[in-house]
Protein backbone atom coordinates (compact mmCIF):
# COMPACT_ATOMS: atom_id res chain seq x y z
CA UNK A 1 0.00 0.00 0.00
CA UNK A 2 3.45 2.25 0.60
CA UNK A 3 4.05 1.97 -2.59
CA UNK A 4 0.84 2.84 -4.15
CA UNK A 5 1.07 6.46 -5.02
CA UNK A 6 4.78 6.80 -6.40
CA UNK A 7 2.86 3.36 -9.01
CA UNK A 8 0.06 6.11 -9.75
CA UNK A 9 3.03 9.11 -10.01
CA UNK A 10 4.95 6.43 -11.93
CA UNK A 11 1.45 5.96 -14.36
CA UNK A 12 1.11 9.72 -14.66
CA UNK A 13 4.88 10.10 -16.02
CA UNK A 14 4.12 7.56 -19.02
CA UNK A 15 0.23 9.51 -19.17
CA UNK A 16 1.33 12.57 -19.98
CA UNK A 17 3.36 14.54 -22.95
CA UNK A 18 5.59 17.58 -22.06
CA UNK A 19 4.58 19.31 -26.09
CA UNK A 20 0.98 18.33 -25.50
CA UNK A 21 -1.35 21.12 -24.53
CA UNK A 22 -4.82 20.89 -22.63
CA UNK A 23 -7.11 24.39 -22.71
CA UNK A 24 -10.44 23.86 -21.08
CA UNK A 25 -13.10 26.04 -19.41
CA UNK A 26 -10.89 27.99 -16.62
CA UNK A 27 -14.35 26.93 -14.05
CA UNK A 28 -13.82 23.15 -14.93
CA UNK A 29 -14.26 20.09 -17.05
CA UNK A 30 -17.75 19.81 -17.20
CA UNK A 31 -18.24 23.41 -18.65
CA UNK A 32 -18.32 23.63 -22.15
CA UNK A 33 -16.33 26.11 -24.71
CA UNK A 34 -17.39 27.63 -27.65
CA UNK A 35 -16.72 25.40 -30.72
CA UNK A 36 -15.48 28.82 -32.31
CA UNK A 37 -12.46 28.37 -29.99
CA UNK A 38 -10.85 25.72 -32.12
CA UNK A 39 -10.53 27.71 -35.21
CA UNK A 40 -9.27 30.59 -32.94
CA UNK A 41 -6.78 28.60 -31.01
CA UNK A 42 -5.48 27.17 -34.61
CA UNK A 43 -4.02 30.40 -35.17
CA UNK A 44 -2.01 30.69 -32.36
CA UNK A 45 1.65 30.65 -33.17
CA UNK A 46 3.77 27.40 -32.47
CA UNK A 47 0.84 25.62 -32.80
CA UNK A 48 1.74 22.46 -35.18
CA UNK A 49 -1.82 20.60 -34.83
CA UNK A 50 -5.22 21.22 -32.99
CA UNK A 51 -8.07 18.49 -31.94
CA UNK A 52 -10.40 18.67 -29.44
CA UNK A 53 -12.82 16.04 -27.09
CA UNK A 54 -16.34 16.34 -26.54
CA UNK A 55 -17.39 13.79 -23.79
CA UNK A 56 -20.56 11.66 -25.00
CA UNK A 57 -21.14 9.79 -22.33
CA UNK A 58 -22.23 6.92 -24.12
CA UNK A 59 -22.75 3.01 -22.53
CA UNK A 60 -22.51 -0.08 -24.33
CA UNK A 61 -25.41 -2.76 -23.75
CA UNK A 62 -25.79 -1.79 -19.75
CA UNK A 63 -24.72 0.95 -17.54
CA UNK A 64 -21.50 -0.64 -16.09
CA UNK A 65 -20.10 -0.18 -19.23
CA UNK A 66 -19.01 2.85 -18.96
CA UNK A 67 -15.50 4.02 -20.36
CA UNK A 68 -14.15 7.19 -22.02
CA UNK A 69 -15.67 7.83 -25.56
CA UNK A 70 -15.26 11.49 -26.96
CA UNK A 71 -16.84 13.04 -30.24
CA UNK A 72 -13.40 14.73 -31.77
CA UNK A 73 -11.57 15.11 -35.47
CA UNK A 74 -10.37 12.58 -37.50
CA UNK A 75 -8.08 14.95 -39.60
CA UNK A 76 -5.42 16.15 -37.09
CA UNK A 77 -5.26 13.00 -35.08
CA UNK A 78 -1.85 12.26 -36.66
CA UNK A 79 -0.86 15.39 -35.80
CA UNK A 80 -1.27 15.80 -32.10
CA UNK A 81 -1.12 12.31 -31.25
CA UNK A 82 1.74 11.37 -33.59
CA UNK A 83 3.73 9.36 -30.30
CA UNK A 84 0.40 6.90 -30.28
CA UNK A 85 1.42 4.45 -32.99
CA UNK A 86 -1.71 4.31 -34.83
CA UNK A 87 -2.06 2.18 -37.64
CA UNK A 88 -1.98 4.61 -40.87
CA UNK A 89 -4.50 2.25 -42.43
CA UNK A 90 -6.83 2.81 -39.52
CA UNK A 91 -5.90 6.96 -39.42
CA UNK A 92 -6.91 7.05 -43.08
CA UNK A 93 -9.82 4.62 -42.55
CA UNK A 94 -10.75 6.45 -39.46
CA UNK A 95 -11.20 9.80 -41.94
CA UNK A 96 -12.59 7.94 -44.75
CA UNK A 97 -15.85 6.61 -42.81
CA UNK A 98 -18.08 8.89 -40.68
CA UNK A 99 -18.90 6.57 -38.22
CA UNK A 100 -15.74 5.52 -37.95
CA UNK A 101 -14.07 4.70 -34.21
CA UNK A 102 -10.92 4.38 -33.08
CA UNK A 103 -11.11 2.01 -29.98
CA UNK A 104 -7.99 1.66 -27.13
CA UNK A 105 -6.59 -1.86 -26.87
CA UNK A 106 -7.62 -2.37 -23.77
CA UNK A 107 -11.31 -1.55 -24.24
CA UNK A 108 -11.91 -3.55 -27.41
CA UNK A 109 -10.23 -6.63 -25.02
CA UNK A 110 -12.66 -5.98 -22.70
CA UNK A 111 -15.85 -6.31 -24.83
CA UNK A 112 -13.77 -8.62 -27.37
CA UNK A 113 -14.64 -6.28 -30.02
CA UNK A 114 -12.82 -6.81 -33.19
CA UNK A 115 -11.98 -4.29 -36.48
CA UNK A 116 -14.65 -4.00 -38.43
CA UNK A 117 -17.49 -4.76 -35.85
CA UNK A 118 -20.55 -2.20 -35.22
CA UNK A 119 -21.31 -1.47 -31.86
CA UNK A 120 -23.64 0.66 -30.06
CA UNK A 121 -23.33 3.50 -27.76
CA UNK A 122 -26.72 4.84 -25.76
CA UNK A 123 -26.02 8.35 -25.27
CA UNK A 124 -26.47 9.07 -21.50
CA UNK A 125 -25.89 13.21 -22.41
CA UNK A 126 -26.47 13.65 -25.57
CA UNK A 127 -30.18 12.43 -26.70
CA UNK A 128 -29.21 9.93 -29.49
CA UNK A 129 -27.96 6.48 -29.49
CA UNK A 130 -25.02 6.07 -32.08
CA UNK A 131 -23.65 2.93 -34.03
CA UNK A 132 -20.49 3.21 -35.06
CA UNK A 133 -17.92 0.88 -37.37
CA UNK A 134 -14.86 0.39 -35.50
CA UNK A 135 -11.67 0.82 -38.07
CA UNK A 136 -8.87 0.62 -36.16
CA UNK A 137 -6.81 0.08 -32.56
CA UNK A 138 -5.35 2.43 -29.76
CA UNK A 139 -2.27 0.58 -28.81
CA UNK A 140 -2.03 0.13 -25.19
CA UNK A 141 1.22 1.89 -25.49
CA UNK A 142 0.09 4.65 -25.99
CA UNK A 143 -1.04 4.97 -22.30
CA UNK A 144 -4.41 5.70 -23.37
CA UNK A 145 -6.44 2.00 -24.01
CA UNK A 146 -9.45 2.80 -22.54
CA UNK A 147 -10.28 5.81 -24.68
CA UNK A 148 -13.11 5.55 -27.76
CA UNK A 149 -12.96 8.12 -30.29
CA UNK A 150 -15.15 8.96 -32.97
CA UNK A 151 -15.77 11.55 -35.94
CA UNK A 152 -17.19 14.70 -34.48
CA UNK A 153 -19.54 15.27 -37.63
CA UNK A 154 -21.65 12.32 -36.80
CA UNK A 155 -22.56 13.11 -33.55
CA UNK A 156 -23.58 16.94 -35.19
CA UNK A 157 -25.30 15.19 -37.58
CA UNK A 158 -27.23 13.57 -35.12
CA UNK A 159 -28.02 16.76 -32.95
CA UNK A 160 -28.95 18.62 -35.97
CA UNK A 161 -32.64 17.77 -35.38
CA UNK A 162 -32.26 18.33 -32.10
CA UNK A 163 -31.03 21.84 -31.70
CA UNK A 164 -27.25 21.35 -33.12
CA UNK A 165 -24.23 20.85 -31.30
CA UNK A 166 -21.96 23.54 -30.99
CA UNK A 167 -20.26 23.05 -28.13
CA UNK A 168 -16.80 21.46 -27.09
CA UNK A 169 -15.79 19.73 -24.17
CA UNK A 170 -11.76 20.85 -24.11
CA UNK A 171 -9.29 21.38 -27.32
CA UNK A 172 -5.94 19.56 -27.52
CA UNK A 173 -3.03 21.05 -29.24
CA UNK A 174 0.33 19.85 -30.10
CA UNK A 175 3.32 22.64 -29.96
CA UNK A 176 5.58 22.73 -32.39
CA UNK A 177 8.57 22.65 -30.12
CA UNK A 178 8.75 21.94 -26.81
CA UNK A 179 10.28 25.81 -26.08
CA UNK A 180 7.10 27.09 -27.39
CA UNK A 181 4.55 25.48 -25.29
CA UNK A 182 4.92 28.48 -22.11
CA UNK A 183 4.40 30.99 -24.70
CA UNK A 184 1.50 28.94 -26.34
CA UNK A 185 -0.33 28.22 -23.17
CA UNK A 186 -0.21 32.07 -22.23
CA UNK A 187 -1.03 33.63 -25.84
CA UNK A 188 -4.26 31.03 -25.23
CA UNK A 189 -5.08 31.66 -22.00
CA UNK A 190 -4.89 35.50 -23.49
CA UNK A 191 -7.14 35.04 -26.02
CA UNK A 192 -10.01 34.19 -24.11
CA UNK A 193 -9.66 36.23 -20.65
CA UNK A 194 -12.64 38.57 -20.16
CA UNK A 195 -14.76 35.90 -22.31
CA UNK A 196 -17.81 34.45 -21.39
CA UNK A 197 -15.36 31.32 -21.62
CA UNK A 198 -12.22 31.85 -19.97
CA UNK A 199 -9.69 29.36 -20.24
CA UNK A 200 -6.91 27.73 -18.87
CA UNK A 201 -3.95 25.94 -20.95
CA UNK A 202 -1.61 23.32 -19.45
CA UNK A 203 0.59 20.81 -20.43
CA UNK A 204 -0.93 16.99 -21.03
CA UNK A 205 1.33 15.81 -17.97
CA UNK A 206 0.10 18.29 -15.64
CA UNK A 207 -3.61 17.78 -17.10
CA UNK A 208 -3.61 14.60 -16.03
CA UNK A 209 -1.85 14.96 -12.96
CA UNK A 210 -4.46 17.91 -11.50
CA UNK A 211 -7.37 15.66 -13.01
CA UNK A 212 -6.13 12.96 -10.55
CA UNK A 213 -5.36 15.50 -8.08
CA UNK A 214 -9.18 14.95 -6.69
CA UNK A 215 -7.38 11.40 -5.37
CA UNK A 216 -5.31 13.03 -3.16
CA UNK A 217 -7.23 12.50 -0.46
CA UNK A 218 -7.71 8.70 -1.09
CA UNK A 219 -4.37 8.44 -1.90
CA UNK A 220 -3.43 10.26 2.06
CA UNK A 221 -5.90 7.86 3.67
CA UNK A 222 -3.99 4.75 1.28
CA UNK A 223 -0.59 6.06 3.17
CA UNK A 224 -2.03 6.41 6.44
CA UNK A 225 -3.52 2.99 6.17
CA UNK A 226 -0.39 2.09 5.11
CA UNK A 227 1.78 3.29 7.79
CA UNK A 228 -1.01 2.22 9.92
CA UNK A 229 -0.36 -1.68 8.40
CA UNK A 230 3.50 -1.06 8.69
CA UNK A 231 3.64 -0.17 11.55
CA UNK A 232 1.20 -3.23 13.41
CA UNK A 233 3.04 -5.14 10.85
CA UNK A 234 6.84 -3.88 12.62
CA UNK A 235 4.57 -4.75 16.29
CA UNK A 236 3.65 -8.11 15.04
CA UNK A 237 7.38 -8.87 13.71
CA UNK A 238 9.13 -7.10 17.06
CA UNK A 239 7.00 -9.27 18.75
CA UNK A 240 7.81 -12.66 16.75
CA UNK A 241 11.68 -11.98 16.98
CA UNK A 242 11.34 -11.17 20.59
CA UNK A 243 9.74 -14.61 20.86
CA UNK A 244 12.59 -16.30 19.20
CA UNK A 245 15.28 -14.48 20.92
CA UNK A 246 13.10 -15.43 24.37
CA UNK A 247 13.10 -19.47 22.95
CA UNK A 248 16.46 -19.03 22.37
CA UNK A 249 18.29 -17.27 25.40
CA UNK A 250 19.83 -21.12 26.62
CA UNK A 251 21.71 -21.02 23.06
CA UNK A 252 22.50 -17.52 23.57
CA UNK A 253 23.68 -17.96 27.17
CA UNK A 254 25.78 -20.74 25.54
CA UNK A 255 27.36 -18.52 23.27
CA UNK A 256 28.18 -16.10 25.64
CA UNK A 257 29.55 -18.32 27.69
CA UNK A 258 31.79 -19.44 24.91
CA UNK A 259 33.12 -16.28 24.57
CA UNK A 260 30.47 -14.87 22.13
CA UNK A 261 30.67 -10.88 22.69
CA UNK A 262 27.42 -8.50 22.73
CA UNK A 263 28.82 -7.26 18.82
CA UNK A 264 28.72 -10.75 17.54
CA UNK A 265 25.33 -11.68 19.44
CA UNK A 266 23.84 -8.62 18.53
CA UNK A 267 24.53 -8.26 14.80
CA UNK A 268 23.37 -12.30 14.35
CA UNK A 269 19.99 -11.80 15.94
CA UNK A 270 19.43 -8.76 13.89
CA UNK A 271 20.81 -10.33 11.07
CA UNK A 272 18.27 -13.14 11.64
CA UNK A 273 15.49 -10.73 11.68
CA UNK A 274 16.44 -9.11 8.53
CA UNK A 275 16.99 -12.23 6.37
CA UNK A 276 13.60 -13.25 7.59
CA UNK A 277 12.19 -9.96 6.99
CA UNK A 278 13.87 -10.11 3.67
CA UNK A 279 12.52 -13.40 2.36
CA UNK A 280 9.34 -12.63 3.07
CA UNK A 281 9.73 -9.75 1.53
CA UNK A 282 11.11 -11.20 -2.21
CA UNK A 283 7.93 -13.80 -1.80
CA UNK A 284 5.71 -10.48 -1.25
CA UNK A 285 6.73 -8.54 -3.53
CA UNK A 286 8.55 -10.87 -6.44
CA UNK A 287 5.29 -12.81 -6.01
CA UNK A 288 2.94 -9.81 -6.73
CA UNK A 289 5.07 -8.60 -9.48
CA UNK A 290 5.28 -12.30 -10.60
CA UNK A 291 1.60 -12.41 -11.05
CA UNK A 292 0.62 -9.09 -12.09
CA UNK A 293 3.34 -9.46 -15.08
CA UNK A 294 1.49 -12.62 -15.86
CA UNK A 295 -1.82 -11.26 -15.39
CA UNK A 296 -0.48 -8.67 -18.11
CA UNK A 297 0.63 -11.04 -20.00
CA UNK A 298 -2.09 -12.64 -20.42
CA UNK A 299 -4.44 -10.08 -21.12
CA UNK A 300 -1.95 -9.52 -24.31
CA UNK A 301 -2.45 -12.68 -25.91
CA UNK A 302 -5.47 -14.19 -24.86
CA UNK A 303 -9.12 -13.06 -24.76
CA UNK A 304 -8.66 -13.44 -20.78
CA UNK A 305 -9.49 -9.51 -20.16
CA UNK A 306 -13.36 -9.88 -19.10
CA UNK A 307 -12.76 -12.53 -16.96
CA UNK A 308 -9.41 -10.87 -15.28
CA UNK A 309 -11.64 -7.93 -14.78
CA UNK A 310 -9.60 -4.76 -13.34
CA UNK A 311 -6.31 -7.37 -12.55
CA UNK A 312 -6.03 -6.92 -16.25
CA UNK A 313 -5.32 -3.37 -16.27
CA UNK A 314 -2.89 -3.30 -13.31
CA UNK A 315 0.86 -2.84 -13.73
CA UNK A 316 3.45 -3.04 -11.02
CA UNK A 317 6.82 -1.57 -11.79
CA UNK A 318 10.37 -3.27 -11.00
CA UNK A 319 10.77 0.10 -9.21
CA UNK A 320 7.62 -0.62 -6.75
CA UNK A 321 8.65 -3.74 -6.27
CA UNK A 322 12.27 -2.85 -5.15
CA UNK A 323 10.34 -1.00 -2.36
CA UNK A 324 7.87 -3.42 -1.20
CA UNK A 325 11.45 -5.15 -0.55
CA UNK A 326 12.91 -2.19 1.10
CA UNK A 327 9.82 -1.49 3.62
CA UNK A 328 10.19 -5.15 3.98
CA UNK A 329 13.55 -5.25 4.96
CA UNK A 330 13.44 -1.90 7.10
CA UNK A 331 10.57 -3.72 9.21
CA UNK A 332 13.13 -6.14 9.43
CA UNK A 333 15.89 -4.16 11.02
CA UNK A 334 13.46 -1.87 13.00
CA UNK A 335 11.95 -5.02 14.53
CA UNK A 336 14.64 -6.80 15.44
CA UNK A 337 16.78 -3.77 17.35
CA UNK A 338 15.15 -4.28 20.46
CA UNK A 339 14.84 -8.13 21.19
CA UNK A 340 18.47 -8.46 19.35
CA UNK A 341 19.64 -5.69 21.66
CA UNK A 342 18.19 -7.34 24.75
CA UNK A 343 19.68 -10.66 23.53
CA UNK A 344 23.02 -9.38 23.46
CA UNK A 345 23.05 -7.75 27.06
CA UNK A 346 22.08 -10.96 28.37
CA UNK A 347 23.50 -11.65 31.74
CA UNK A 348 24.96 -15.21 31.64
CA UNK A 349 25.08 -15.92 35.29
CA UNK A 350 21.29 -15.00 35.46
CA UNK A 351 20.34 -17.06 32.83
CA UNK A 352 21.96 -19.85 33.93
CA UNK A 353 20.52 -19.66 37.16
CA UNK A 354 16.73 -19.00 35.63
CA UNK A 355 16.56 -21.43 32.47
CA UNK A 356 18.99 -24.46 33.91
CA UNK B 1 47.16 -20.72 37.72
CA UNK B 2 44.21 -19.32 39.60
CA UNK B 3 44.89 -17.51 42.41
CA UNK B 4 41.35 -15.53 44.62
CA UNK B 5 42.37 -13.30 47.00
CA UNK B 6 39.74 -12.29 49.50
CA UNK B 7 36.85 -12.95 47.20
CA UNK B 8 33.26 -11.68 48.01
CA UNK B 9 30.27 -12.35 46.46
CA UNK B 10 26.96 -10.67 47.27
CA UNK B 11 23.40 -10.59 45.46
CA UNK B 12 20.34 -8.86 46.23
CA UNK B 13 17.17 -10.59 46.19
CA UNK B 14 14.79 -8.06 46.93
CA UNK B 15 15.64 -6.16 50.19
CA UNK B 16 17.62 -9.26 50.91
CA UNK B 17 21.40 -9.58 50.63
CA UNK B 18 22.45 -12.92 49.96
CA UNK B 19 26.34 -13.82 50.90
CA UNK B 20 27.49 -16.20 48.29
CA UNK B 21 31.06 -15.96 48.83
CA UNK B 22 32.50 -14.44 51.46
CA UNK B 23 36.29 -13.58 52.00
CA UNK B 24 37.65 -16.37 50.07
CA UNK B 25 41.38 -17.07 49.39
CA UNK B 26 42.27 -20.10 47.22
CA UNK B 27 44.97 -21.01 44.85
CA UNK B 28 44.95 -23.64 42.82
CA UNK B 29 48.41 -24.59 41.05
CA UNK B 30 48.83 -25.80 37.12
CA UNK B 31 47.83 -28.67 36.11
CA UNK B 32 45.54 -29.91 39.02
CA UNK B 33 42.23 -31.28 38.90
CA UNK B 34 40.13 -29.85 41.54
CA UNK B 35 36.61 -30.62 42.88
CA UNK B 36 34.10 -27.96 44.70
CA UNK B 37 31.83 -29.41 47.07
CA UNK B 38 29.12 -29.10 49.53
CA UNK B 39 25.52 -28.18 49.90
CA UNK B 40 23.33 -26.46 47.83
CA UNK B 41 23.93 -22.81 48.31
CA UNK B 42 27.19 -23.25 49.51
CA UNK B 43 28.52 -20.68 46.65
CA UNK B 44 30.11 -23.72 44.79
CA UNK B 45 28.92 -22.27 41.68
CA UNK B 46 29.39 -18.76 42.13
CA UNK B 47 33.15 -19.39 42.74
CA UNK B 48 33.00 -21.36 39.63
CA UNK B 49 31.70 -18.29 37.97
CA UNK B 50 34.04 -16.07 39.33
CA UNK B 51 36.90 -18.11 37.75
CA UNK B 52 35.25 -18.31 34.36
CA UNK B 53 34.98 -14.57 34.45
CA UNK B 54 31.07 -15.10 33.98
CA UNK B 55 30.55 -12.96 36.78
CA UNK B 56 32.40 -10.48 39.05
CA UNK B 57 33.27 -10.36 42.55
CA UNK B 58 32.08 -7.57 45.02
CA UNK B 59 35.20 -7.33 45.95
CA UNK B 60 38.54 -9.02 45.98
CA UNK B 61 40.65 -10.09 42.68
CA UNK B 62 40.57 -13.39 40.40
CA UNK B 63 43.68 -13.96 38.62
CA UNK B 64 43.67 -16.84 36.24
CA UNK B 65 46.74 -17.50 34.23
CA UNK B 66 48.23 -14.30 35.14
CA UNK B 67 45.45 -12.34 34.16
CA UNK B 68 43.70 -9.98 36.84
CA UNK B 69 40.24 -10.54 35.08
CA UNK B 70 38.96 -7.04 36.75
CA UNK B 71 41.15 -5.55 34.45
CA UNK B 72 38.95 -6.88 31.99
CA UNK B 73 35.06 -4.93 30.71
CA UNK B 74 32.77 -7.46 29.69
CA UNK B 75 33.81 -7.76 25.58
CA UNK B 76 37.25 -8.41 27.08
CA UNK B 77 36.15 -11.12 29.79
CA UNK B 78 34.51 -13.03 26.60
CA UNK B 79 37.24 -12.64 24.47
CA UNK B 80 39.21 -13.88 27.26
CA UNK B 81 36.95 -16.71 27.83
CA UNK B 82 37.10 -18.17 24.25
CA UNK B 83 41.17 -18.23 24.63
CA UNK B 84 41.76 -19.93 28.25
CA UNK B 85 38.56 -21.27 29.20
CA UNK B 86 36.49 -24.55 28.56
CA UNK B 87 33.11 -24.81 30.00
CA UNK B 88 30.86 -27.98 30.65
CA UNK B 89 27.54 -27.84 32.15
CA UNK B 90 25.75 -29.89 34.11
CA UNK B 91 23.09 -30.42 30.89
CA UNK B 92 25.37 -30.20 28.39
CA UNK B 93 23.96 -27.10 26.83
CA UNK B 94 24.52 -27.93 23.37
CA UNK B 95 23.21 -26.65 20.32
CA UNK B 96 20.09 -28.90 19.60
CA UNK B 97 20.05 -27.86 15.63
CA UNK B 98 23.19 -28.45 14.75
CA UNK B 99 25.59 -31.52 14.92
CA UNK B 100 28.18 -32.87 17.65
CA UNK B 101 31.15 -31.38 15.53
CA UNK B 102 29.15 -28.22 14.48
CA UNK B 103 28.80 -27.72 18.66
CA UNK B 104 32.22 -28.37 18.93
CA UNK B 105 33.69 -26.21 16.41
CA UNK B 106 31.54 -23.13 17.45
CA UNK B 107 33.83 -22.12 19.97
CA UNK B 108 36.28 -22.24 16.99
CA UNK B 109 34.07 -19.50 14.86
CA UNK B 110 36.12 -16.90 17.09
CA UNK B 111 39.57 -17.88 16.00
CA UNK B 112 41.23 -16.80 12.51
CA UNK B 113 41.34 -20.26 11.60
CA UNK B 114 39.58 -21.47 8.09
CA UNK B 115 36.66 -23.89 7.74
CA UNK B 116 38.92 -26.53 7.14
CA UNK B 117 41.16 -26.27 9.67
CA UNK B 118 38.30 -26.00 12.49
CA UNK B 119 36.51 -28.84 10.79
CA UNK B 120 39.92 -30.79 11.63
CA UNK B 121 40.40 -29.56 15.01
CA UNK B 122 36.72 -30.40 16.10
CA UNK B 123 37.15 -33.88 14.53
CA UNK B 124 40.63 -34.36 16.87
CA UNK B 125 38.52 -33.13 19.66
CA UNK B 126 35.60 -35.14 18.91
CA UNK B 127 37.84 -38.07 18.32
CA UNK B 128 39.49 -37.28 22.33
CA UNK B 129 36.20 -37.98 23.73
CA UNK B 130 36.11 -41.08 21.68
CA UNK B 131 33.30 -39.95 19.90
CA UNK B 132 34.68 -39.74 16.68
CA UNK B 133 31.81 -42.38 14.51
CA UNK B 134 29.00 -39.58 16.50
CA UNK B 135 30.16 -36.33 14.12
CA UNK B 136 27.54 -35.87 12.31
CA UNK B 137 24.41 -36.75 14.67
CA UNK B 138 22.63 -33.99 16.08
CA UNK B 139 22.30 -34.01 20.09
CA UNK B 140 18.63 -35.73 20.76
CA UNK B 141 20.33 -38.55 18.81
CA UNK B 142 22.98 -39.06 21.36
CA UNK B 143 22.89 -40.03 24.77
CA UNK B 144 23.42 -37.90 28.40
CA UNK B 145 26.83 -39.25 28.56
CA UNK B 146 27.57 -39.12 24.98
CA UNK B 147 25.83 -35.29 24.94
CA UNK B 148 28.31 -34.55 27.76
CA UNK B 149 31.26 -36.34 25.85
CA UNK B 150 30.96 -33.71 23.22
CA UNK B 151 30.07 -31.01 25.67
CA UNK B 152 33.50 -31.43 27.02
CA UNK B 153 34.99 -31.86 22.99
CA UNK B 154 34.26 -28.03 22.77
CA UNK B 155 35.36 -27.46 25.75
CA UNK B 156 39.15 -28.71 24.66
CA UNK B 157 38.91 -27.71 21.38
CA UNK B 158 40.58 -24.42 21.40
CA UNK B 159 43.10 -25.84 23.83
CA UNK B 160 42.20 -23.58 27.24
CA UNK B 161 44.21 -23.73 29.87
CA UNK B 162 41.63 -23.98 32.06
CA UNK B 163 38.37 -26.87 32.36
CA UNK B 164 35.63 -25.36 33.56
CA UNK B 165 32.59 -28.44 34.58
CA UNK B 166 29.44 -27.96 37.06
CA UNK B 167 28.07 -30.92 37.73
CA UNK B 168 28.95 -32.42 34.85
CA UNK B 169 27.27 -35.83 36.45
CA UNK B 170 24.57 -34.65 37.52
CA UNK B 171 22.17 -35.46 34.96
CA UNK B 172 24.49 -38.89 33.83
CA UNK B 173 24.06 -42.50 35.52
CA UNK B 174 26.17 -43.67 37.56
CA UNK B 175 28.12 -45.62 34.58
CA UNK B 176 28.41 -42.56 32.16
CA UNK B 177 28.66 -40.39 35.30
CA UNK B 178 32.46 -42.69 35.86
CA UNK B 179 33.15 -42.52 31.99
CA UNK B 180 33.04 -38.67 31.93
CA UNK B 181 34.90 -38.31 35.21
CA UNK B 182 37.65 -40.53 33.79
CA UNK B 183 37.52 -38.85 30.65
CA UNK B 184 38.38 -35.21 32.51
CA UNK B 185 40.80 -37.07 34.75
CA UNK B 186 42.61 -38.13 31.60
CA UNK B 187 42.50 -35.15 29.96
CA UNK B 188 43.54 -33.56 32.85
CA UNK B 189 46.39 -36.11 33.01
CA UNK B 190 47.34 -36.05 29.09
CA UNK B 191 47.14 -32.51 28.16
CA UNK B 192 47.88 -31.44 31.92
CA UNK B 193 44.80 -29.14 31.93
CA UNK B 194 43.57 -27.46 35.02
CA UNK B 195 40.50 -28.84 35.76
CA UNK B 196 38.03 -27.28 38.01
CA UNK B 197 34.48 -29.04 38.71
CA UNK B 198 31.78 -28.19 41.36
CA UNK B 199 30.21 -31.45 42.29
CA UNK B 200 27.76 -34.10 44.28
CA UNK B 201 28.97 -37.12 43.14
CA UNK B 202 31.20 -38.55 46.46
CA UNK B 203 32.61 -40.49 43.04
CA UNK B 204 34.49 -37.57 42.28
CA UNK B 205 36.63 -37.77 44.98
CA UNK B 206 38.83 -40.89 43.52
CA UNK B 207 39.58 -38.78 40.65
CA UNK B 208 40.90 -35.62 41.37
CA UNK B 209 43.85 -33.95 43.09
CA UNK B 210 42.03 -32.18 45.59
CA UNK B 211 38.99 -31.31 47.52
CA UNK B 212 37.97 -27.69 48.29
CA UNK B 213 35.02 -27.64 50.64
CA UNK B 214 32.64 -24.93 50.87
CA UNK B 215 29.59 -24.17 53.37
CA UNK B 216 27.72 -20.91 53.18
CA UNK B 217 30.37 -19.32 50.99
CA UNK B 218 33.18 -19.41 53.10
CA UNK B 219 35.78 -22.15 52.85
CA UNK B 220 35.49 -25.37 54.66
CA UNK B 221 39.28 -26.43 53.81
CA UNK B 222 40.96 -27.13 51.20
CA UNK B 223 41.69 -23.39 50.40
CA UNK B 224 45.34 -23.32 51.22
CA UNK B 225 47.78 -23.07 48.35
CA UNK B 226 48.38 -25.13 45.58
CA UNK B 227 44.84 -27.35 46.29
Amino acid sequence: MLTLPAAISAIFARAGSNVRLAVHHKAGLTYWLPFAFVQKIRGVPGVAGVNHYSWFGGIYDEPKNLFPNFAMDPETVDRVWPDYGIDPGALARFRQIRNGALVGEQTMRKFSWRVGQEVTLRGTIFPVDLTFQIVGVIPAASGNPLVFWFNRKYLEEAMDSRGGFLRVGMIWIRADRPEHVPGIARAIDELFRNSDSEVATETEKSFVASFYSSLQGFMRVILAVGFLVVAAVVLIAANTSAMGVRERLPEIAVLKSLGFGRRAILLTLMAESTLQATVGGLLGAGGAYAIFQALGAAGKTSNALPFLGPFGGFHMSPLVAAEGLAVAVTVGLVAGVVPAWTGARLNVVEAFRRLF
Amino acid sequence: MIELQDVSRVYHRGVDQVHALAHVTLHVAAGRFVALMGPSGSGKSTLLNLLAGLDRPDSGEVMVAGQPLSTLDEDGLAAWRARHVGLVFQFYNLIPVLSALENVELPLLLTTLGRPERRRRAEVALGAVGLASRAHHRPRQLSGGEQQRVAIARAIVTDPDLIVADEPTGDLDAKSAVEILTLLRELNRAFEKTVVMVTHDPRAERFVDAVVHLDKGVLVNGGGRGS
